[in-house]
C-alpha cells in the first residue's frame, strides 16, 4: 500500500518532466502572396530532439491524415553544421522561436527538409503550393519522439492573393504608327491627285487611286522598318531592353567602328562582293555568248543544265557543297588528300566564294542571254562584211550595246550579294573565328550583323550595323549609277 | 469613285484606331477550370520514340483532366530558348516550354515590359512535391535563386564502343578502371585503314568540359569567376585536340554529325557521346556497350562530363499559371519519366527511380546514371551560357596553330570577363 502511494506520487511529480509536447496555438493567414499561406504554431512545451511536425493539408475537415495530403515537415534537431539559408533564398520560408518574439530562419538537412533545433516552441511557415482562391483545411501532425503522433485541431484558409498582374505587350504604338503612316500617304495621293489634277499633269481622275495600295504597302512593309530599325540604332534596345529601350546617342555607331575586325569584315565584304559579281557577270556572259552561237545544238540541254544552280534550293545546294568539301567529303575522297578546308581560314574564303559564283552565274547567264538575242543581227553582218574580227566585234560592238543590261545587272547582283547571307551561314557560320571580340574569318557585315542582333542580343548596335551598311550600299549605288551613268544608258 | 475613298479610308481608320484606343494592361489572370486551354512547346525530334511517348502522357493528361485542352507545337531543342523570346516579346509565349538549364541561363536575365520571361515555381510546388526530384537537377533549375523550371530529365557524355571492332582487332574492351592512356593507347591500335579508333567532335567546349575536370581545370571559381587560364585547362585542351592533330585517332574535322555516322558506320570503335543517340544506334544495328569515361593518370581524377538538365518552365505570361504547374509536374513525374527512360534512355530526374529495379535492371540507364553520378552539374549562370564562344575562338586558334593552349585560353578568360562586365 505504501509502496503503491510512491509509485503514484513519482509518477505526479515526474509528470511535467516527460510530458511530450502538444500544439498549443495553430493560425494560418491566406493573405501573404500568390498560392501561398503562413502557418504559425506553438508548442506547450520546449520541444525535444527527434519531434518532427508534419504539415498536412486537405480540401476538407482535417480529422485524420488518411483524408489529407502532407504538404512539408519540420524535424527537430541537432543544427550544428547544417547550413541556414537567409530568409528568401530557399525555395520557401521557414522560422522557428525559442517561445520569445525572435524569428530564427530554418536550417536545411541535404535534402532540404527543415530543419530546427530541440527547445524550439513557435515554427512559422509559407506554405508553397497551395491552390489559389480555394478554402483549404490545414492541421500539424507532432510526431513525438517516441512515436507518438498527436494531430492539431483543424483549421481552414484560402490562398487570397491573386497572381502578380501581366503586363500584356503594347503593340498598340506600333498600330498607331503605321496607322499614322498609312493616313499621311493617303491625304498625300488625295493632296497629288488634286495638284496634278489642276495642274493638268494628268486628266486621269484614278491614276492617284491606282498606285495607292503599293504606296501603302511599301510604306508599312518596307519604309516604317527602314525607319524603325534607324531609330533603334539610337537607343540601347538589347534583350533585356526591349520594350523599355532610352535613346543613347551615337554610342552604338562608335561601339560598329571601334569592333576589333570592323575593317576586316568590311575589306572581306567588298573583296567577296567584287569578286563574286566580276565572276557572275564574266562566266554569265562568256555561257550567254556560247549559248547564243548559231553552231551551237543541243542548245536547251545546255541551257537546262546551267540552270540546274539556279533551279535547286541554294540552302540545299550550299549544304551539298558543305559536304564535299569537309574532310570526309567527296573532294578529299577524289585527290587522294585530308584537306580541311573549311577550317581554315583563307581556305574557308576561298570555298566560300567559289560556292557563290557557282549559285550566281545562272542568272547572269540568262539576263545577258536575254540582252544578247535583242542585238540586231545585222550590224554583226555588217561588221563581217567589213573585215571585223570576232575580238573586235566583241569589245565594239557587243559590249557597248550590252551595257544597258550589264550596268544595272552589275548593280544589282552587287547588292544581292553585299547582302547574301545563306551561303556564308550555312557554310561556315562566318568561322573559323579566330577574333577573340569580333567577326569570323569568312563573315561578311549580313552574317555578322545576324551574330550581334541574335547571339549576342545587342539589338540596338545590330541596328546601326545595318545603318552602317545601309550608307555603304547608298554611296557605291550613287557613285556607280553616276560613274556609268546607269540611268541614261537604260533610258 | 466615292465609295472606294470611303472603303480606303476604312481600311486606314481600321489600322489606325487600335492605336487609339486605349488597352486594359492587365488580363484575367486564371480561366475557369472547366475550358482551359494550354500551350505546349515541346523539342523532341520529329517522328522520334520521345515525341510519340509525349504526345501519348498528354492525351492521357487531358484524358483525366476533361475540361483541359492541350496544344503542343515542336520547336527545334537549339533555338528553343530563342524562339520562346522573341514569342514573348510578341506576347505570343506557349503556357509550357521544354528547356534545358543551360538555356535558363541565358533567358534568366532577360526582360520584356520589365518582368521576367519565365515563372518562379518555388511559389507552386509544395516542399514535398520538391522533395521527390534529386536535389542537383532542382538546384539546377533555379536561375539566381528562382525556381524556372521542373526538372525531367539529364544528360552527360560517357564512352561507348562498338565490341565486334575490339574483338577483331584483339583489343580488350574498355572498363571503368581504363585511364586515359589505355584509351589513348586502345584507340591506336585501333585505328587501321578507314576504321578510326575513336570519335569525338575536338573542337567543341561541351565535350572538353569533362576533360578539363579530370585534368583539374574549372571553368569558374566559387564565386562564379571565370577561370579558363588554367594548366589543367591547357593540358586538356592539348590532349584532346592532339587526339586528332597529333595521334590521328580521330578522323580529321569530326563534328557532331560525322561522328555519328562513322559509329553508325562502324568506322570508329568508340564514340564519345549521350544516351539520347543510343535509340538511333540501336536501329542502326549497331552493337554497342557502354562504361564509364576514364581517369587521367596524372591526377587521379576521372574524366566528369558537365550534366545538363531539361525540364518544363512555366511561361510568366500565362493565364493558366496553377494548371501549367500541374502539366509540368505531370510531365515530370515518376511515371512519365520511368516511361521515358524505358521507352527513349531518357535519364530520369526523380530520386525514386535510381532504386527502381526496371531502371536499375536495364544496363544502359543504370551505366548512364552511374556516369551521371560522375559529373559536374553545369552551373545555371548567364556566364555559363556565355562561355561558348569565347571558347569556341580559342579552340579554332589553337587547332589552326595561330596560339598555343595557355594564350588561347588566356584571351578567351579575358573576353569572358568582358563580355560579363558588359551585362
Amino acid at each position: 500500500m505504501k509502496r503503491g502511494l510512491i509509485v503514484i506520487l513519482s509518477f505526479i511529480l515526474l509528470l511535467p518532466i516527460y510530458h511530450a509536447s502538444e500544439i498549443s496555438t495553430l493560425e494560418a493567414d491566406g493573405d501573404i502572396g500568390y498560392r501561398q499561406v503562413g502557418l504559425i504554431w506553438s508548442t506547450d512545451s520546449p520541444t525535444e530532439e527527434g519531434t518532427i511536425f508534419e504539415i498536412w493539408i486537405s480540401n476538407e475537415t482535417i480529422i485524420e491524415t488518411a483524408n489529407a495530403t502532407k504538404h512539408s515537415q519540420v524535424m527537430v534537431g541537432n543544427v550544428s553544421g547544417i547550413s541556414q539559408p537567409v530568409m528568401g533564398e530557399w525555395y520557401d520560408d521557414c522560422q522557428y522561436n525559442f517561445g520569445d518574439t525572435e524569428w530564427i530562419p530554418v536550417h536545411r538537412d541535404l535534402d532540404g527538409t527543415a530543419v530546427v533545433p530541440p527547445g524550439t516552441i513557435g515554427v512559422n511557415c509559407t506554405l508553397t503550393g497551395i491552390p489559389s482562391g480555394t478554402e483549404i483545411h490545414l492541421a500539424v501532425l507532432l510526431v513525438n519522439p517516441s512515436n507518438e503522433s498527436i494531430l492539431s485541431p483543424s483549421i481552414s484558409s484560402s490562398s487570397t492573393s491573386s497572381d502578380e498582374e501581366i503586363i500584356v505587350i503594347e503593340t498598340s504604338p506600333y498600330i498607331f504608327a503605321i496607322g499614322s503612316i498609312a493616313l499621311s500617304i493617303m491625304i498625300l495621293l488625295f493632296m497629288l491627285r488634286w495638284m496634278d489634277y489642276r495642274e493638268g499633269r494628268t486628266t486621269s481622275r484614278f491614276a492617284h487611286i491606282y498606285i495607292a495600295p503599293a504606296i501603302l504597302a511599301l510604306s508599312v512593309l518596307t519604309f516604317y522598318p527602314v525607319l524603325y530599325g534607324i531609330w533603334l540604332s539610337f537607343t540601347n534596345a538589347d534583350q533585356s531592353h526591349l520594350g523599355d529601350q532610352s535613346f543613347i546617342g551615337i554610342e552604338n555607331f562608335i561601339t560598329v567602328i571601334s569592333t576589333s575586325g570592323f575593317f576586316r569584315v568590311t575589306g572581306f565584304t567588298l573583296l567577296w562582293s567584287v569578286v563574286n559579281v566580276a565572276a557572275h557577270i564574266g562566266f554569265g556572259l562568256l555561257l550567254a555568248m556560247a549559248l547564243n552561237s548559231d553552231d551551237l545544238r543541243g542548245r536547251s540541254a545546255y541551257r537546262t543544265a546551267l540552270l540546274l544552280p539556279w533551279a535547286i534550293p541554294s540552302y540545299i545546294s550550299v549544304l551539298v557543297w558543305r559536304g564535299l568539301y569537309e574532310p570526309a567529303g567527296a573532294l578529299n575522297d577524289f585527290l587522294g588528300t585530308d584537306l580541311n578546308l573549311l577550317a581554315d581560314p583563307n581556305g574557308a574564303r576561298i570555298v566560300v566564294i567559289l560556292v557563290n559564283i557557282w549559285l550566281g552565274i545562272p542568272f547572269m547567264m540568262m539576263s545577258i542571254s536575254g540582252a544578247l538575242q535583242a542585238l540586231p543581227k545585222d550590224m554583226y553582218e555588217a561588221a563581217e562584211v567589213d573585215g571585223i574580227n570576232k575580238f573586235s566585234r566583241f569589245f565594239y560592238l557587243t559590249l557597248p550595246n550590252l551595257k544597258s543590261a550589264l550596268v544595272p545587272l552589275s548593280l544589282l547582283g552587287f547588292i544581292w550579294t553585299f547582302n547574301m547571307f545563306n551561303v556564308i551561314y550555312l557554310m561556315t557560320d562566318g568561322g573559323p573565328n579566330l577574333d577573340f571580340d569580333g567577326p569570323g574569318s569568312t563573315d561578311i557585315l549580313i552574317t555578322y550583323v545576324y551574330d550581334v542582333a541574335f547571339r549576342d542580343g545587342s539589338y540596338g548596335v545590330a541596328a546601326a550595323w545595318s545603318v552602317v551598311i545601309f550608307l555603304m550600299l547608298v554611296v557605291f549605288s550613287w557613285t556607280y549609277m553616276k560613274k556609268t551613268n546607269a540611268t541614261e544608258a537604260v533610258t | 469613285m466615292d465609295g472606294r475613298i470611303i472603303s480606303s479610308l476604312i481600311v486606314v481608320l481600321i489600322l489606325f484606331s487600335p492605336g487609339c484606343l486605349s488597352t486594359d494592361e492587365s488580363s484575367e489572370l486564371d480561366s475557369t477550370d472547366s475550358n482551359i486551354e494550354l500551350t505546349v512547346w515541346h523539342s523532341f525530334a520529329a517522328e522520334s520514340k520521345e515525341q510519340a511517348t509525349f504526345e501519348s502522357r498528354i492525351e492521357a493528361f487531358m484524358s483525366s483532366n476533361p475540361g483541359v485542352e492541350v496544344k503542343i507545337s515542336a520547336i527545334p531543342y537549339p533555338e528553343a530558348d530563342q524562339q520562346f523570346m522573341i514569342a514573348a516579346q510578341g506576347g505570343e509565349a506557349p503556357d509550357i516550354v521544354r528547356l534545358s538549364s543551360d538555356q535558363l541561363g541565358k533567358i534568366g536575365d532577360i526582360r520584356v515590359g520589365g518582368q521576367p520571361l519565365l515563372e518562379d515555381l518555388r511559389l507552386h510546388l509544395t516542399p514535398i512535391e520538391r522533395s521527390k526530384f534529386d536535389p542537383r537537377a532542382l538546384n539546377a533549375m533555379k536561375y539566381e535563386g528562382d525556381l524556372l523550371g521542373i526538372p525531367a530529365s539529364q544528360d552527360c557524355l560517357s564512352l561507348l564502343f562498338n565490341p565486334i571492332l575490339f574483338d577483331a582487332a584483339g583489343v580488350d574492351y574498355p572498363n571503368e578502371n581504363w585511364t586515359l592512356n589505355d584509351m589513348l593507347l586502345a584507340a591506336s591500335t585501333l585505328t587501321s585503314g578507314d576504321v578510326n579508333g575513336l570519335a569525338l567532335p575536338v573542337k567543341d567546349a561541351y565535350w572538353w568540359f569533362g576533360f578539363q575536370a579530370g585534368f583539374g581545370g574549372s571553368l569558374f571559381d566559387e564565386n562564379g569567376t571565370p577561370t579558363l587560364n588554367s594548366n589543367g585547362s591547357s593540358d586538356s585542351m592539348d590532349w584532346m585536340l592532339d587526339l586528332e592533330l597529333e595521334h590521328g585517332v580521330v578522323q580529321t574535322g569530326t563534328n557532331i554529325e560525322s561522328m555519328k555516322t562513322q559509329f553508325l558506320s562502324s568506322k570508329t570503335a568508340m564514340i564519345i557521346d549521350g544516351p539520347w543517340n543510343w535509340v538511333t544506334y540501336e536501329a542502326g544495328r549497331i552493337p554497342l556497350q557502354q562504361t564509364l569515361l576514364p581517369i587521367v593518370s596524372d591526377t587521379g581524377e576521372r574524366i566528369a562530363p558537365l550534366v545538363t538538365y531539361k525540364g518544363w518552365s512555366v511561361s510568366k505570361q500565362s493565364l493558366n499559371k496553377e494548371w501549367s504547374t500541374k502539366l509540368a509536374l505531370f510531365l515530370s513525374s515518376s511515371e512519365v519519366q520511368k516511361e521515358f527512360a524505358i521507352e527513349t534512355y531518357t535519364m530520369p530526374t526523380h530520386i525514386d527511380l535510381y532504386d527502381d529495379s526496371d531502371i536499375s535492371d536495364n544496363i544502359v540507364i543504370s551505366g548512364f546514371l552511374e556516369q551521371l553520378m560522375q559529373g559536374t552539374p553545369a552551373p545555371t549562370t548567364r556566364a555559363m551560357a556565355l562561355v561558348y564562344d569565347p571558347l569556341g575562338t580559342a579552340f579554332e586558334n589553337v587547332y589552326t596553330g595561330e596560339m598555343t593552349s595557355s594564350e588561347a585560353l588566356f584571351l578567351a578568360n579575358q573576353a569572358l570577363e568582358s563580355d560579363l562586365e558588359r551585362i
